[in-house]
């Protein structure tokens, strides 16, 4: 099972290190040994991280290396696009610098690196012996040997006309790494890009509404308003979180698209002109195969991300009453056991207004009773998988360990008593958080300042 | 000394038990004007049609501009015809619904991209410069013909093929096309081969050689 | 001195500044979300209070005021250029420079050239063709545009001060002095304009000390006293006066209630006893206008009364009348109303007003001249047997290129007539 699993992100490191001999045609042997010992390192330190820190941080780390993968390459795309556009714009000058072999094996070994990590993260968790790192070190070498070879030998046999600039070829890596990572759950940046773009949005656009003194919803119509309102919901940072995700593959290409072609103003034959001009046309075109085909990569990461293949544990909420002295008693151990690490879900009503709520026990072996919402998002509620709840309506993932903490996304803490034999939460406290919670995440969904 | 476009050594081309063509050869210098003459049926075209690249020879070696046409792949062929050839055929095969000068960028845009100066350019070197924009319906039979060589030489062929360019002209077309040709070919210095039932025409060649049932049977040298 | 100034000139005018600093304070955002959710409000006031950041901030308008002179230089010259009265330096701004040893036939050169829709100029051994408008209007206001943007968004974040006061129908126009005069009339009323649904003036009568009659809108908003002036909600100044009771003495106040839209609740609670009374504006019935007693002055509160926690009853008094009932007593002898307005003082609100004018007029403009229009350039200088062409083009580069290829080969095709030796 887990060998099934681990295939598509072997399969994206394959393509890397093809991506990578393409785009270092002359360093094809720094290339493949630095790739194959960067793989290698990346799952066995991946391991040992694991092993060493287990909980969120190895994620953390792994998924930092991801996002700084990914603004390198908005960095690079918008200064290409720059480049390309601009009359004596002349960013960098260090492509000489670029094909050289140090560099070709230094790009080889990150990216394979953060790969393997992105393969390690989805191995299972074992007792860590000298023997199981030793094995899986071997594993990972031969696996890394043939992979390597075969993407050698499939390069091979490409046509020389299928040439990667620099930058298509770091589009393309990027893309395969993201699109890796987009199926482990806690690697995902589309999730939590979108959600930060929604509510950097929804700042932005309130900040600027205030800066240039726009009257109050009150004054303005409510068909423009319900046009600013679009600006604030779940779909705005979804569609934002598209353009950011595509746009350095869009600019890569748009960058080559607009390269300007070699002048020809000095030959005298119209003839040799064209078949110059047509040679560098085709040369060009060549050229975008790769950042075009990252775009769809880039799809395909986002379309993991929005559609994960993974199931939520996510129970029908069950209905509980208060006592008469408002108390709402939930025994520990009974049908439901509070203390599995399960998300356990309860609704209470109570004078036609009502709450959903969940208790949880956290790896940490602390009970928590929470509100089924955010502070932030449409009360769409929390399901449970791989160490983590999710929001359903912003899909941000939230470690169990920092669930009963308030901020961010993170389920609304409820105060509750614990008892030998169970939990008890006051009925009306719980009404009230939820109805300021849901009132407060409403106005925000409906646009008001 | 002036070194061959064409070389060819028992050149041969069957069409099943059809011998269209005999073992030849044939040594054609560069910048040479060819005649060939025969009757219909004689092997005329098929000699044409194997020097130009657009078939390929039963038998025998064949060599164009140094290039070995047989070992040539289909590739390799388009990209020969592409490059170094031009064909003026006896039907003017233009599109009949683009203009004059689009006709000619048609033929850049095979070639590598279309340039419409260089086309409209080309088009006024063979006198058609005021019927840029006119479709060959509105054209002369003469005028198509023009528009037709224009076409032809555009990609700057080293080697020129006409197949009876001038068999559906009155004379004084035919004289002014085949002018036309003896000037383009003074400055653009290209080979011409050119297939004719019609002897005045092949007496604007530099030689003229005589096809009969696939076999060359004479060879005749112009006074210049 | 002279080579700094070049340097410096040079690094400030380049294009490279506005997405080097716009990504510097991108990333800057990304590390303080990882701390934070409030994001953008942090990064504000991290640039309002550290010079550095400011100062980054202040490269962006700097380097288009930069740009302005550096692409008004080029254009001047560029002009000269084509004018044959500058010589130096003109090869740097084409985009191709060929030199044939030949000197070309100029008639024909611009006789041709005509032909194919170019406008020519000849002046002493220089022949200039263009085609098109030169996209250096568009430029002109997208970089004003930036400017004013990036000034204004300075400004805005180091200096802006916002004070709210309530703006009272009766009560002096509150001032920083104190001298405001009386605001007469606050008059809501329902707009037929597409973006505003209803306008609100506030009339101000002249004061003693001088300043004349003022009245304030919604948008865009006056200034008075160097603040704008922003309404922001609407409410109602009442006076209230209270007995209960346990408490025959009562109480009596004037209270502001930030109570629109209807159905907003506002607490008014009574000092030094455990009495709360809690008051809204009931909804009107639907289909009528939800704001009609704002407009017309005619109101009348719904309110709870509270002990502790406990409600004791609910109930409606209109604005200048009474409820009584058990022994309390609640009056509002005086309604007026008010808006919550704040008043600020910042100065880039006008830069990002008209930046917004000067995109508007570069996107305009834009659109026809790059897709109709674009600019194409030709230039041929004749010296000493050696014609020295160049071209440049905006847009269409290809079809322009295919003329210029055509110019050269006529200038070459004389070298075979006349061989330079």
């Amino acid at each position: 099972m887990v060998a099934v699993k681990l295939i598509p992100h072997i399969l994206s490191w394959a393509g890397i290190v093809l991506v990578l001999l393409r785009g270092f045609p002359g360093r094809r042997s720094v290339v493949t040994l630095t790739s194959i010992s960067g793989f290698v390192i990346g799952v066995t330190g991946t391991f040992i991280l694991f092993r060493s820190y287990p909980g969120t941080i190895p994620f953390g780390i792994v998924k930092s290396a991801l996002g700084v993968s990914f603004l390198f390459l908005w960095g690079i795309s918008v200064a290409v696009i720059y480049r390309s556009t601009g009359r004596g714009v002349s960013i960098f000058r260090g492509e000489r610098l670029v094909n050289t072999s140090l560099c070709a094996g230094v790009v080889a070994c990150l990216a394979s690196m953060v790969a393997g990590a992105v393969c390690a993260c989805r191995l299972p968790a074992t007792d860590s012996t000298a023997l199981t790192f030793i094995l899986l070190a071997l594993a990972a070498g031969a696996l890394a040997y043939t992979l390597a070879y075969a993407a050698l030998a499939f390069d091979k046999l490409l046509s020389p006309s299928y040439t990667v600039t620099l930058t298509g070829m770091l589009v393309a890596v990027v893309a395969l790494l993201l699109c890796s990572s987009s199926s482990v759950l806690r690697l995902d940046l589309f999730s939590p890009l979108s959600m930060k773009v929604m509510k950097g949005v929804h700042d932005f656009v309130h900040q600027f509404m205030e800066s240039i003194l726009i009257p109050d919803h009150l004054f303005v119509r409510s068909y423009v308003w319900n046009y600013i309102g679009l600006l604030f919901g779940k779909e705005v940072g979804f569609w934002g979180g598209m353009v950011i995700w595509f746009t350095p593959a869009f600019l890569i290409a748009l960058a080559i698209r607009f390269e300007r072609l070699p002048s020809v103003a000095h030959i005298r034959q119209g003839a040799q002109r064209r078949t110059l001009l047509a040679a560098a046309i085709a040369k060009r075109r060549y050229r975008l195969v790769i950042p075009v085909l990252s775009v769809a990569v880039f799809a395909a990461a986002a379309y993991q991300s929005r559609f994960p293949s993974v199931e939520y544990w996510d129970p029908k909420p069950l209905p509980v009453t208060a006592s008469p002295a408002g108390e709402i008693f939930i025994p520990k151990k009974g049908e439901i056991d509070l203390e599995d690490g399960k998300l356990h879900k309860y609704l209470f009503k109570q004078g036609g207004r009502e709450a959903r709520f969940f208790v949880l026990m956290t790896p940490e072996g602390r009970l928590t009773v929470d509100l089924d919402a955010c502070a932030i998002c449409k009360p769409d509620g929390y399901g449970q998988a791989e160490g983590s709840v999710i929001c359903y309506y912003c899909k941000t993932l939230i470690p169990l360990d920092t669930v009963g903490k308030p901020g961010g996304c993170n389920p609304v803490p409820v105060a509750f008593t614990e008892k030998s034999d169970g939990v008890v939460i006051d009925g009306m406290a719980l009404i009230n958080s939820w109805g300021s919670t849901v009132q407060a995440t409403a106005r925000v969904k409906e646009g008001g300042k | 000394m002036v070194s061959a476009i064409i070389e060819t050594s028992g050149l041969t081309r069957n069409y099943g038990d059809i011998c269209a063509l005999k073992p030849i050869d044939l040594i054609v210098p560069e910048g040479e004007w060819l005649s060939v003459m025969g009757h219909s049926g004689s092997g005329k075209s098929t000699l044409m049609n194997l020097v130009g690249g657009l078939d390929r020879p039963s038998n025998g070696s064949l060599r164009v501009g140094g290039e070995d046409l047989l070992a040539l792949s289909e590739d390799g062929l388009a990209r020969f015809r592409r490059e170094f050839v031009g064909i003026i055929f006896q039907q003017h095969h233009l599109v009949p619904y683009l203009t004059a000068v689009e006709n000619v960028m048609l033929a850049q845009y095979f070639h590598s991209v279309p340039d419409e100066a260089e086309a409209r350019s080309a088009l006024e070197r063979v006198g058609l410069g005021h019927r840029l924009k006119n479709r060959p319906g509105e054209l002369s039979g003469g005028e198509q013909q023009r528009v037709c060589i224009a076409r032809a030489i555009i990609n700057s062929p080293k080697l020129l093929l006409g197949d009876e360019p001038t068999g559906n002209l009155d004379h004084k077309s035919t004289v002014m096309v085949m002018e036309l040709l003896k000037e383009l070919r003074a400055e653009e210095r290209f080979t011409v081969i050119m297939v004719t039932h019609n002897q005045e025409v092949a007496a604007w060649g530099d030689r003229t050689i005589y096809l009969d049932d696939g076999v060359l049977v004479r060879e005749e040298r112009m006074k210049s | 001195m002279k080579r700094l100034f070049r340097a410096l000139f040079a690094a400030g005018s380049s294009r490279a500044v506005p997405p080097v600093v716009i990504g510097f304070f991108f990333l800057l955002y990304i590390g303080i979300a990882f701390f934070t959710d409030e994001t953008l409000i942090t990064l504000m006031t991290f640039t309002r209070k550290s010079l550095i950041l400011a100062v980054l901030l202040a490269l962006i308008p700097l380097n288009s005021v930069f740009r302005l002179v550096r692409e008004t230089i080029r254009f001047l010259r560029m002009r000269s250029a084509l004018s044959g009265k500058t010589k130096e330096g003109v090869e740097e701004m084409f985009d191709e420079v060929v030199e044939i040893a030949v000197s070309a036939t100029a008639p024909a050169l611009e006789s041709r050239l005509a032909a194919v829709g170019y406008k020519t100029r000849r002046s002493g051994n220089v022949i200039a063709a263009w085609q098109g408008i030169s996209s250096f209007p568009v430029r002109l206001f997208f970089l004003a545009g930036t400017f004013c943007l990036f000034t204004g968004i300075l400004i805005t974040t180091t200096s802006r001060s916002s004070l709210r006061k309530m703006v009272v129908e009766g009560d002096p126009f509150p001032t920083q002095n104190g001298s405001g005069g009386t605001v007469e009339r606050i008059t809501l009323a329902n707009s037929t304009g597409p973006i505003l649904s209803r306008t609100l003036t506030m009339e101000v009568a002249p004061t003693d000390s001088g300043s004349r009659k003022r009245i304030f809108g919604l948008y865009p908003p006056s200034r008075h006293d160097g603040a704008f002036i922003y309404p922001r909600y609407l409410g109602l100044a009442l006076y209230l006066r209270f007995t209960a009771p346990d408490m025959p003495a009562g109480y009596e106040a004037p209270s502001f209630l930030n109570i629109y839209p209807p159905g907003k609740e506002e607490n008014v609670v009574i000092p030094g006893s455990p009495y709360r009374v809690v008051f809204n504006i009931p909804e009107p019935e639907s289909g009528s206008e939800r704001y009609i007693s704002y407009m017309s002055g005619d109101i009348t509160f719904r309110f709870k009364l509270l002990k502790g926690k406990d409600v004791l009853f609910t109930g409606s008094v209109p604005g200048g009348g009474e409820f009584v009932r058990d022994g309390f007593r609640l009056v509002l002898p005086d309604v007026r109303r008010l808006v919550v307005t704040d008043f600020i003082k910042d100065n880039g609100v006008l830069f990002i007003w008209w930046s917004a004018l000067f995109f508007g007029a570069a996107g305009v403009l834009w659109l026809p001249i790059r897709g109709l229009f674009p600019r194409r350039e030709m230039l041929f200088r004749f010296d000493q047997g050696v014609t020295t062409a160049c071209s440049f083009a905006d847009g269409g580069a290809r079809k322009h290129a295919g003329v210029f290829h055509e110019m050269l080969d006529m200038i070459d095709a004389k070298r075979v007539e006349t061989p330079v030796i």
